[in-house]
């Protein structure tokens, strides 16, 4: 059991021939390529209408710099929720789960901001190190402090993006796995389990969306902090 | 639906590379016939019918003749306890899990599908309808233009009668300003010759009276004192007899 429930995060591989690359590029062959048509149809069109919104929302309290990142942002957003999203149906594997995959999209992006903002503009980057308004005692240790939350940041995003999911799905796998073996035994208990996980299925589809956004939202502002 | 997919990807696959014509079987294979890229063939409007979602109409349509209308529900049917009897799908936790997700999913579709394929509609509609009111702008604008033209030809039309009219009044004028002038030189003429006759009168009159005045004045030179004692006694003794008739009468 305790085997079969970590069995789903495993990289997956056909008889030795690793499949992360066919995993990865699902989401590839989901959305449709805008035409050189001046109307679409409906998907297309809700897809464009989505995609210029959020650069809207994102990168409006940019300046111009920042809007060359418009592209990278917006293709990590659609690819991270429909990663996660796919994730959700039954016996799919999550790139995401992977820390590595994860790390490998926060560091060097966030190390892109902090270079950028170093070259530019380095007292206005080291600035950032000390919040405004510090007593005179604390700047010393407020330093120290907030370079240890700067290096911080890709780990917190790797794992923050990583966490969640796995979380979840390991919930979800559980919450199953118990109502499963239950329905037998105690059929109402079982109904109850049921009703849990279909909640929870709710909520983990709300959390694949968010925690999604939330790494491009957070990229986005160390962003607008560098450039 | 995966054939969908196929289609989706084929086509995607068509637009994206060169290569994509020749890997994807292309009916219209546009770099070698010698259609052009225009006109575009239309996008279907709706998409393809599918029955409980996913399941083409196509699907049941191959199968009426010769199954009938529960030809691939039986079969559907027959899949599942195939697959469910020989395990080669297991029920397990993940069942239940997919049961959950599935319900959702089906939930939110049928909950939100006809609203956002109504938002989506009415995206595209808003932008037809902003290119159509410049359109019907310019239409009534040229409509506008043809009106215009219109009147300005029946002007046109009117204007000879304006020139006539107007050299009418030209040519009026003229003759009133000839005849004016003409009756001046008349009026100026006939004074100049009036003055000639005036004066011819004049000298006549003059002539007339100088005559009278010599004549009288030689009559009276002619006239000798003793001419004049003579009448002078003559006229007297006139007088003298006529007193004495008057008298006379005037006793009687």
């Amino acid at each position: 059991m305790m085997l079969n429930l970590f069995d789903q995060f495993m990289s997956p591989t056909l008889l030795g021939i690793p499949l992360m690359l066919l995993a990865l590029s699902l989401p590839w062959v989901l959305y449709p390529k805008p035409l050189k048509r001046w109307l679409n149809n409906r998907t297309l069109t809700i897809q464009s209408w989505f995609i210029n919104n959020f650069i809207k929302q994102i990168f409006l309290p940019m300046n111009t710099e920042g809007h060359k990142w418009a592209m990278l942002l917006t293709s990590l957003l659609i690819f991270l929720i429909t990663l996660n999203l796919l994730g959700l149906l039954p016996y799919t594997f999550t790139p995401t789960t992977q820390l590595s995959l994860n790390m490998a999209f926060a560091t060097p992006i966030w190390l892109t901001t902090v270079i950028l903002g170093m070259r530019k503009q380095p007292t206005h980057s080291l600035g950032h190190l000390l919040p405004e308004g510090t007593p005179t005692l604390l700047i010393p240790i407020l330093v120290v402090i907030e370079t240890i939350s700067l290096f911080i940041r890709p780990l917190a995003l790797g794992v923050r993006l990583t966490a969640n999911l796995t979380a979840g799905h390991l919930l979800i796998q559980l919450i199953a796995s118990g109502a499963y073996f239950l329905f037998p035994l105690m059929p109402a208990v079982a109904l109850l389990t049921s009703t849990l996980l279909f909640l929870l299925t709710l909520l983990e589809v709300a959390v694949a969306m968010i925690q999604a956004y939330v790494f491009v939202l957070l990229l986005s502002l160390y962003l607008q902090e560098n450039i | 639906m995966l054939s969908r997919a196929v289609f989706l990807s084929a086509n995607f696959l068509k637009g994206s590379a060169p290569l994509g014509a020749g890997l994807v079987h292309a009916p219209r294979s546009l770099h070698t016939s010698s259609q052009s890229l225009a006109p575009v063939p239309p996008l279907p409007e709706k998409p393809g019918k599918v029955r409980h979602g996913f399941v083409p109409e196509e699907f049941f349509q191959l199968l009426y003749p010769k199954t009938g209308v529960t030809g691939p529900y039986m079969f559907g049917t027959g899949l599942i306890i195939y697959l469910l009897s020989k395990e080669i799908y297991v029920i397990n936790q993940e069942t239940l899990a997919g049961i959950s997700i599935g319900a959702i999913i089906i939930y939110a579709v049928k909950k939100f599908g006809p609203s956002v394929a109504a938002f989506a509609d009415q995206l595209n509609e808003e932008k037809v309808a902003k290119v159509q009111e410049v359109k019907d702008l310019a239409m009534t604008n040229l409509a506008q233009a043809i009106e215009n033209e219109k009147k300005e030809q029946w002007r046109v039309e009117g204007r000879s009668m304006l020139f006539d009219a107007k050299r009418n009044n030209v040519a009026m004028l003229l003759e009133t300003n000839y005849r004016e002038r003409q009756h001046m030189v008349t009026n100026e003429v006939k004074r100049r010759l009036d003055y000639q006759i005036a004066l011819q009168h004049l000298n006549r009159r003059l002539e007339q009276e100088h005559m009278i005045n010599w004549v009288e004045k030689s009559v009276i030179s002619s006239i000798t004192p003793q001419q004049e004692k003579e009448s002078i006694a003559k006229c007297i003794t006139d007088l003298k007899a006529l007193a004495k008739s008057t008298q006379a009468k005037a006793v009687i």
